[in-house]
């Protein structure tokens, strides 16, 4: 199972321990501070109770650094470690199809919109698809039924739709929308 | 119309860098209106933000309504935001949760994208009330026409499974449909779900196996492949005959797949899922080991990582084939990265046996010396660094220099030494020697773990013991740790040890009066104050035993020297009777009274040629004329401390004591007064060794009655004759009301006692029965000392082991198992057959015991009658070499010896009542 999918900067502070390997490294930490925090502990009232056998296990950390941005994968024994390299590259391809070309603002700014193409490849700590062509078109029509749900509400609105103003993903920006997302800086790389 | 979204949200936060707090307080505020407002467009902008906060650690749990609220929208662009703050922010004791469950059914049956919306939502705070409610709609949902809806759902009743197992048998028919669904996404998905389920109950899956089997046969989907092997490896545990069934299909995929993932989960399987017994099994052993080892050649690191990680497992089955990689493990441990040291170090330490152990530490060893080089960083790590504009990174400097990982790397050496009682150790000189380097060079804090080791380690192998004198007292001669000594990881406790063991084994040190100065240097003040308290106890003994030497071939010349240490010894326990340590001053009062006692009979002495007048004064003119031609004081201290022999106690000594006839462990010594409930009183424990007065409080609810009465009557006792009606003993007036009281009061006393580390219960026969690593028990239990706590900035390694230096090739008798009271009565059935223990008892206790005649240190062959613990442990043939070896066996109890300064006196003591 996938414990945690973490997204961060080479300054985030907190996360010192990997973003100081030097990127010849591999991509599994095993550091001696981080002993305690990761040994599985079952979730109290657990109706299954604890795996068999897995009492204790540790849980992996497996990374994958792209430009300025790690992203992290806390996984069980449960999940390949040599897999979990390959999904960590469908998410960041799933994220890059869906923002085109993505960077780290895109992430900053949507960090919703990750949410949703996440939700598309993990649920619930299970991997729900794995194959990039089905997740970007799942993905897409995820966003289209919110983008139409959002024109039929606000009929006046000239942003690409979504509370937050989420970016359009299918091409159905309207010029003004794209140039005050310009002007605002949103799509600033 | 002009409220923030959140973008102007983020953009505002990034802006204001150096007031976020304040920036952030303000926006949680007009979050705090804006939620409440009557737009739902509003509401779900207000939080999208909160959720965005969320994520930068401030609270949101406080709207988990409005989420409700938000959750509960038509529209699908506002349902998102509100399933993805409730899957955010929701945890099992949200409250609001109770009232979502119509809201998840209506979304269940709801247009399929709002159904996906809900049921990704719903997977991040599933609780057992929600599962059981909603089960019956998810399963439905399993033959949902859209493949997307059916992937989602089957990865969903996982989580379901979890919270509310119950469904698990009315579900899983339909789970096993989806293994042949048309849709391949949804098979890959299920797979992962049975992947998962099958770690909890393996053997509900096997009815699975021919299904999955097929999918291994025609699918090319990696993914998948992988979760099916991995589920035949939690399955083949359970059922052997799949082993035969699946092996040539896995022999296909590792000589033929291309993709390195598959091929290592392969090899995997075939460790972990026991493939590789028999004949068959054994090829495909090999073939698996030299996959791995491929893989520890290549330059991957990630395959070097994941070979070390699967390596782990074949070394306990076919160590012999790891074994042949030896070299290459061992390099391992030098990579640069940790992970992969750490892997290697897992690995290093299941593979260590008696044979390559020295090489193995020795190399481990070597990591922790500092040299100049692996200070200096590469020119790769210089370049960063000067990019990154610090100076100094430590972090990026060689692993070794992690404290975090010096501290493991200490710890493993000690573990791979001494697992089993020290099973894989030959030589002991050896590792005594290790030990010493190891606090030289360790610079983290394992002072105490070493010292430990030390001293246990001298108490069981008597062979050793001269030569552990001899090296501490170089260690005591040596001003390293004592400079060091307030610095973290200075490792200053061996100091204790070496103190300890010089006074404890002072019949083997070389000079006993060189080493009285080198205890009483000024500088042990500095010392923390137990390190003292042993420091003025070893005086004291080497004092003795260099002074009963003396008097042993006395001449008169001796007298002055004599006269000056005393005089010395005394002056420099002054400057200890002033510590401010309460057992510091203690023991150098106690010390100090010795030594004035000494002095004054040695100031009284009188060469023999004028004995006759002035040294009868001192006694012993009753005895006849053989006047001994030395001062009698010499001999008054050695007997102090060399009267019993420090040996193991086995963990269960204690509780082996038998108990004397007539002895009624539960009787009161002295019966409760009755009037006690709100008093403080003093309490017996069952034992009758423990009285202690305590408050007991007096519970407020559901006592009224009883205690009332209670009451009632000692008021009316009050008014009679208060005195002896007090001190009476009370037991034969107890009224049935009285010892039901009682008996609730003595249940309750054994309740709150039950952790109490004070009190000795009597239960503790049944506590703890399966433990049985002695090994972890060490002899003597130390008290824990407070961490020393500093780094040796410029820590020498004066004495570092090198391979080349050889220790002598003796054997040593271990005494694994410790020493057993006589008569011992175990509470665990074992046979006595061979009772003969291989440390005898000393004589002077022996002749005190009844019944068992054991010369001193010899063992006899004369069975003990009252020694049914002991027998012959079978396991002593892999650690020596003729003769044959026997060694005392008994049943372990924790608590066996406790209190570091009072270890001695414990053992001394504990004998003395088993002997009695």
């Amino acid at each position: 199972m996938i414990h945690a999918v973490l997204i961060f900067n080479t300054s985030g502070k907190i996360f010192s321990l990997i973003s100081a390997r030097p990127a010849s490294l591999c991509n599994f930490l095993d550091a001696p501070e981080l002993e305690g925090f990761l040994v599985h502990k079952p979730e109290a009232g657990l109706g299954l109770g604890g795996p068999a056998g897995v009492e204790g296990e540790k849980l992996r950390v497996v990374y994958r650094n792209y430009a300025t941005l790690y992203f992290v994968f806390v996984v069980d024994g449960a999940e390949s470690e040599l897999g979990i390299l390959d999904l960590i590259q469908v998410f960041v391809e799933s994220l890059d199809r869906a923002f085109e070309n993505v960077c780290e603002l895109d992430l900053v700014f949507h960090f919703d919109e990750v949410h949703h193409i996440l939700s598309e490849i993990i649920q619930g700590g299970l991997v729900l698809d794995t194959n990039v062509e089905d997740i970007e078109i799942a993905v897409q029509n995820a966003a289209k039924a919110r983008k139409e749900s959002f024109a039929t509400a606000n009929p006046l609105a000239l942003g690409a739709g979504g509370v937050g103003g989420s970016r359009g993903t299918g091409g159905l920006q309207t010029p003004l929308g794209w140039l005050t997302g310009k002007l605002t800086g949103v799509n600033t790389r | 119309m002009w409220e923030r979204t959140l973008q102007d949200l983020i953009r505002g936060l990034r802006a204001s860098k150096q007031d976020e707090a304040k920036f952030i307080a303000t926006a949680i505020e007009e979050i705090r209106q804006e939620i409440k407002s009557k737009d739902m467009e509003l509401k779900a902008a207000a939080v999208l933000k909160l959720t965005y906060l969320d994520m930068l650690g401030y609270d949101m749990s406080w709207a988990s309504f409005y989420i409700v609220e938000v959750m509960s929208s038509a529209k699908v662009h506002l349902k998102t935001v509100g399933y993805l703050a409730a899957a955010q922010s929701f945890t099992q004791d949200t409250d609001v949760l109770m009232l979502t469950t119509n809201l998840l059914k209506k979304d269940f049956s709801s247009r399929p994208e709002e159904v996906a919306i809900s049921l990704n939502g719903f997977s991040q705070f599933v609780t057992p009330d929600l599962a059981r409610d909603l089960s019956p709609d998810l399963v439905k949902m399993l033959s949902h026409s859209r493949p997307h809806i059916r992937k989602r759902a089957v990865v969903l009743l996982f989580r379901v499974f979890q919270k509310f197992p119950e469904v698990i048998p009315h579900a899983m028919s339909r789970i096993r449909e989806r293994l042949e669904d048309p849709d391949p996404g949804v098979v890959a998905a299920t797979i992962n779900v049975l992947c998962e389920l099958a770690r909890y109950n393996p053997s509900d899956y096997l009815s699975l196996a021919p299904l999955l089997f097929h999918l291994l046969t025609t699918s090319n989907n990696n993914w998948m492949l992988i979760k099916i092997i991995k589920l035949f490896g939690t399955l083949t545990p359970h059922e052997p005959r799949l082993v035969k069934k699946l092996m040539p299909r896995i022999s296909e995929i590792i000589s033929t797949t291309p993709a390195i993932s598959l091929l290592y989960e392969c090899v995997r399987t075939c460790i972990i899922g026991g493939m590789l017994q028999g004949t068959a099994g054994n090829a495909l052993a090999r073939t698996c080991v030299s996959k791995l080892a491929t893989f520890l050649q290549d330059e991957d690191q990630n395959l070097k990582y994941i070979s070390l990680l699967a390596m782990v497992n074949i070394v306990p089955t076919h160590p012999h084939l790891v074994a042949e990689y030896q070299d290459m493990i061992l390099a391992s441990v030098d990579d640069q990265d940790i992970s992969i040291r750490m892997r290697a170090l897992d690995l290093v330490s299941a593979m260590t046996n008696s044979n390559n152990l020295q090489a193995i530490v020795q190399q481990l060893l070597s990591h922790l010396v500092r040299t100049e080089a692996s200070a200096l960083p590469s020119a790769a790590q210089t370049l960063s660094q000067t990019a990154s504009g610090t100076t100094q990174t430590p972090r990026l400097t060689s692993p070794s220099q992690n404290p975090a990982y010096r501290l493991i790397l200490s710890q493993r050496i000690l573990t791979i030494c001494s697992q089993n009682t020290y099973e894989n150790i030959v030589d002991f000189e050896w590792y005594l020697s290790v030990l010493v380097d190891l606090a030289y060079v360790a610079s983290v804090d394992i002072g105490s773990e070493i010292r430990d080791q030390l001293v246990d380690v001298t108490a069981r192998v008597q062979g050793v013991q001269r030569f552990t004198v001899s090296l501490m007292v170089k260690l005591l001669c040596d001003d390293t740790f004592l400079m060091n000594a307030d610095q973290e990881g200075s490792c200053s406790e061996v100091l204790w040890a070496a103190a300890f063991i010089c006074g404890e084994y002072c019949g083997e040190l070389a000079d006993p009066q060189k080493l009285l100065s080198y205890l009483l240097q000024p500088r042990v003040l500095d010392l923390p104050p137990d390190v003292i308290a042993v420091y003025l106890q070893a005086t004291t003994k080497v004092f003795g035993v260099w002074a009963s030497e003396l008097a042993e071939r006395w001449d008169s010349d001796d007298l002055p020297r004599v006269k000056d240490a005393v005089e010395s010894t005394i002056e420099r326990l002054a400057d200890f009777v002033s510590n401010p340590d309460i057992e510091v001053q203690e023991r150098a009062a106690n010390a100090l009274q010795l030594f004035t006692f000494i002095r004054a009979d040695l100031n009284s002495y009188r060469p023999p040629v004028e004995r006759g007048f002035g040294y009868e004064e001192v006694g012993s003119s009753s005895s006849n004329a053989t006047e001994p031609d030395f001062p009698k004081s010499l001999f008054l201290i050695h007997p102090l401390s060399s009267t019993y022999e420090l040996k193991t106690v086995a963990p269960n000594a204690q509780a082996s004591v038998p108990i004397p006839e007539g002895l009624d462990l539960e009787a009161w010594i002295v019966p409760p007064p009755k009037e006690s409930v709100g008093h403080a009183r003093g309490e017996s424990d069952d034992d009758g060794t423990i009285v202690e007065t305590r408050m007991v409080k007096k519970g407020k609810k559901g006592k009224g009655k009883e205690t009332g009465g209670a009451k009632a009557r000692s008021k009316k006792k009050k008014d009679g004759d208060i005195g002896p009606e007090r001190l009476a003993p009370a037991e034969e007036e107890l009224t049935e009301a009285e010892r039901a009281e009682q008996a609730r009061l003595k249940a309750e006393r054994l309740e709150r006692q039950k952790d109490d580390p004070f009190y000795l219960s009597n239960d503790r026969h049944s506590r703890k029965p399966d433990q049985h690593d002695v090994d972890s028990i060490p002899v003597v239990h130390l008290d824990d000392l407070p961490p020393l706590s500093q780094a040796a900035e410029n820590p020498r390694v004066p004495m570092l082991r090198s391979n080349d230096v050889q220790f002598s090739r003796q054997t040593f008798v271990i005494d694994r198992v410790g020493e057993m009271p006589s008569g011992a009565v175990s509470s665990v059935a074992s046979s006595s057959s061979s009772p003969v223990p291989s440390v005898g008892l000393p004589a002077a206790l022996i002749n005190r015991g009844p019944s068992p005649s054991v010369g001193n240190g010899a063992a006899t062959t004369t069975p003990l009658s009252g020694f049914p613990a002991y027998e012959v442990d079978d396991e002593v043939s892999g650690t020596a070499t003729p003769p044959p070896i026997k060694v005392t066996r008994a049943k372990k109890k924790t608590k066996a010896v406790s209190g570091a300064s009072n270890g001695k006196k414990r053992i001394a003591a504990s004998s003395t009542m088993s002997a009695s």
